[in-house]
This record gives structure tokens, C-alpha cells and sequence, in this order.
């Protein structure tokens, strides 16, 4: 990480530079699962942009009290209360909705990005910058699978139903339900991340591939 | 020495003690919640389910239900159909079932064992294959008014090409249905 220390520098960070998917490449299960809906991964990114930024600060907040040794069960403890408050709510409000993410949503507790993002930046940073962090992150993160999702759901069943409206309908038939099932998802994703480094590298191509 | 790992447990202690009363107020406050969604999930498919014999769901009573659950573990939920002149008319029984994933269904049957109507109330089937058939009812519409006897997929019933296993879970849910509501019918009943 860079020591680069503006609020809306964390924000854009996790958009592109350090885009928790496309260039860090972790948490990548629950991406490839949940974006075979567009209306799941508004839910899912909800999820992960809120427990990302609770546990941020509160980490950061309580920073100094963790001592070393124990840091890891603590960083889990405080993401996992997180994640079950996530789940109950949904639970009890999107019933539908929490039925259809299934276990994803209490594996967010197990996603890599959150406990890196404890350990290697809100562990180490003043608690506004932990929460644009989070912010950021966060967004890259659920940008992603927004991009992943509406490219699946259009390819895989030729339309897009959000909240019970069909928003866009190709015809529902002869398309490649490839693009829904898991095959689909790393083809998909392949893509975007190469896009994503093509982008970078023609931006600035004296960086390269990177650090 | 000592106090330095006194020091750790109570630090980890305290943070799990926080976690943990946090924890117990958001359960509190949205637990009613989700028992309420819960039923209504399960009702309005027992009401759904129940439709074509013009009945409304009741639910049976808990010590009935846990009984039942024990014989058949994959049970969720019974509903006793009850026309306007009170008499009961049909069951609508909800269970759990797999297809190429878990889903949940509701079942009408009437007194004779034939299936009013069928639908799956949650499902985690591929979108666009499993997903389909659970969504649409055109597989479903092959059980209507059939049963008491058990179904085979393959005769008279038609699985859907690229869902196989939806279909076969589907059709082993049905026939699961029936067992219960031939356990229910033969005890005599009410």
C-alpha cells in the first residue's frame, strides 16, 4: 500500500488501483457465485460495502487497544457480529432475497477482502481514512459484480428482471446459458480483468504490469 | 509472564462480550420479525395451493406438526383446507427438497389424494435451467389432479431437458407429500 494520505484518494483507490476483484483478486468465490442476478448483487454489494466499513472503523477506532498476538480472532469476532446483523436483517426484512444468496451472505465473514482490509490498512490508519477505504473498496467491489451480473443475466436468459420488472428482454430463447453457470462466471471475469489491465497499461504504460 | 496473557484473554474477552451484547440486541429486535415473515412465506403457499378446492389454510397445531416432523424430517409445515362450511377438504404440506440444489414446495392434496396444486416457495436452482422449472409452472401442471399414487418421472411425468435433477427433486417431493399425506389420512384424522 501507498502512503498517499487523501480521503477521496482511498475512495478511487478501490475503484480501480487496488480493485479488490479485478487487481488484488481476492474474494472472487462469492463474486463468481452471486452475479448470475443483477438484483442479488445490489443486495450482495449492500452487504459487503456496509461490513466493510463498520468493521473499518471500529477496527481503526479500537486499534491501539488490540494488542498483536490476539489482532486476528478480534478483526474475525468484530467482522462476523457485523456480518450476522447483515443476515438477520435481511432475513427478517428480503426474505427473498436472503433465501436466494443463501450462504453467501455469512460467508462475507470468511471474504478475504474484508479481513485484508482490517489487517492491512484499518489496523494502521486514522479512522476517517479507514472508513473511505471501506467506502471504496466496498464500491469496487460491488461495481464489479454489478458489470458481471448484467452482462451474465443478459447473456444467460436474455433479460434482466429487477425487483419483479423485466427491464430489459432480448427473447427469452436460444441464448447461451453458459454465461449463468460457472464457466460463464470465469469467462466473464477474465475478461473484465484483462480489460481493466489493458485500461491501466495504455494509461500509463511506463508502470506496466504493476507493483 | 502471566499477566501479559491475562491481559490478551481479557482484552479478547472484552471485545467478544461487546460483539456479543450487540449481537443479542439485533436479534431481539428483529426476531418477531422473521418468525412472521417465515409464516407468511409458508401460509401464502398453503393459501395458493388450496385455491382450486376453495379452501383456506389453517395450520395444524405444534405437538401435531413436531410428530409428524419426526416420521418425515423434510417436513416444514401443515396446513389443514378448510371450505366455508368449515369442513376440511384437503391439506396443503410444505417440505424441503433437493434438485440440483435445496429448494422448498408447498402441496395441495385432497381427500383423495390428488394433488390441487403445487408451488415451490424458495428455491437456489441455476437461474435460467433448474430455475426455470421451479418458475414455470408448465413442469408443475403435469401433477395436477394425479396421485394418490406415487409419480415416476419418465411415465407421465416429463423432466425438463437440462434440468434433470430439478425434475427428479421435484417429482421425489411430491411423492414425499403424498407419503405424508397418506400418514395423515390413515391415522383416521379429524
Amino acid at each position: 500500500m501507498g502512503d498517499r494520505k487523501s480521503a477521496t484518494g482511498e475512495l478511487t483507490n478501490g475503484l480501480v488501483r487496488s480493485n479488490p476483484l479485478l487487481v488484488l483478486m481476492v474474494g472472487l468465490c462469492s463474486a463468481l457465485a452471486v452475479s448470475t442476478k443483477v438484483e442479488n448483487c445490489i443486495f450482495m454489494g449492500v452487504a459487503v460495502i456496509f461490513v466493510l466499513v463498520c468493521s473499518n472503523v471500529i477496527i481503526s477506532l479500537i486499534r491501539r487497544f488490540i494488542p498483536d498476538q490476539v489482532r486476528i480472532p478480534i478483526f474475525i469476532v468484530i467482522i462476523a457480529s457485523f456480518v450476522t446483523i447483515v443476515d438477520l436483517t435481511l432475513k427478517g426484512y428480503f426474505k427473498p432475497v436472503y433465501d436466494r444468496l443463501g450462504v453467501w451472505i455469512p460467508l462475507i465473514v470468511v471474504n478475504c477482502i474484508i479481513l485484508a482490509r482490517a489487517e492491512g490498512y484499518a489496523s494502521q490508519n486514522r479512522v476517517r481514512y479507514a472508513a473511505m477505504d471501506g467506502i471504496g473498496i466496498g464500491l469496487g467491489y460491488t461495481a464489479v459484480i454489478l458489470i458481471m451480473a448484467v452482462f451474465r443475466e443478459l447473456m444467460g436468459t436474455g433479460q434482466i428482471v429487477l425487483f419483479e420488472k423485466t427491464i430489459i428482454n432480448f427473447g427469452t430463447s436460444s441464448m447461451p446459458v453458459i454465461f449463468i453457470m460457472f464457466p460463464g462466471a470465469f469467462i466473464t471475469f477474465a475478461l473484465l480483468a484483462a480489460a481493466l489491465q489493458w485500461y491501466q497499461d495504455r494509461r500509463k504504460p511506463e508502470e506496466g504490469g504493476g507493483s | 509472564m502471566f499477566r501479559y496473557v491475562l491481559s490478551l484473554g481479557l482484552r479478547l474477552t472484552l471485545v467478544c462480550l461487546v460483539a456479543a451484547i450487540g449481537l443479542g440486541l439485533t436479534y431481539s429486535a428483529v426476531e418477531s420479525r422473521i418468525v412472521e415473515m417465515e409464516l407468511e412465506e409458508r401460509g401464502k403457499a398453503g393459501k395458493e395451493v388450496l385455491a382450486p378446492l376453495d379452501a383456506k389454510p389453517q395450520e395444524i397445531d405444534e405437538g401435531e406438526l413436531a410428530a409428524l416432523q419426526e416420521k418425515f424430517p423434510e417436513l416444514v409445515s401443515v396446513f389443514e383446507g378448510i371450505d366455508e362450511n368449515g369442513n376440511l377438504v384437503g391439506y396443503a404440506i410444505v417440505v424441503k427438497g433437493k434438485g440440483y440444489s435445496f429448494f422448498t414446495m408447498a402441496v395441495g392434496v385432497d381427500m383423495e389424494g390428488k394433488v390441487s396444486g403445487i408451488e415451490v416457495v424458495q428455491h437456489e436452482e441455476t437461474p435460467g435451467l433448474g430455475g426455470s422449472v421451479v418458475e414455470n409452472s408448465e413442469f408443475l401442471y403435469q401433477f395436477i389432479d394425479g396421485g394418490p399414487e406415487d409419480f415416476v418421472l419418465g411415465e407421465g411425468i416429463d423432466a425438463k431437458t437440462g434440468a434433470t435433477m430439478t425434475s427428479r427433486g421435484l417429482t421425489d417431493g411430491v411423492n414425499y407429500t403424498l407419503e405424508i399425506w397418506r400418514d395423515i389420512t390413515l391415522k383416521g384424522g379429524q
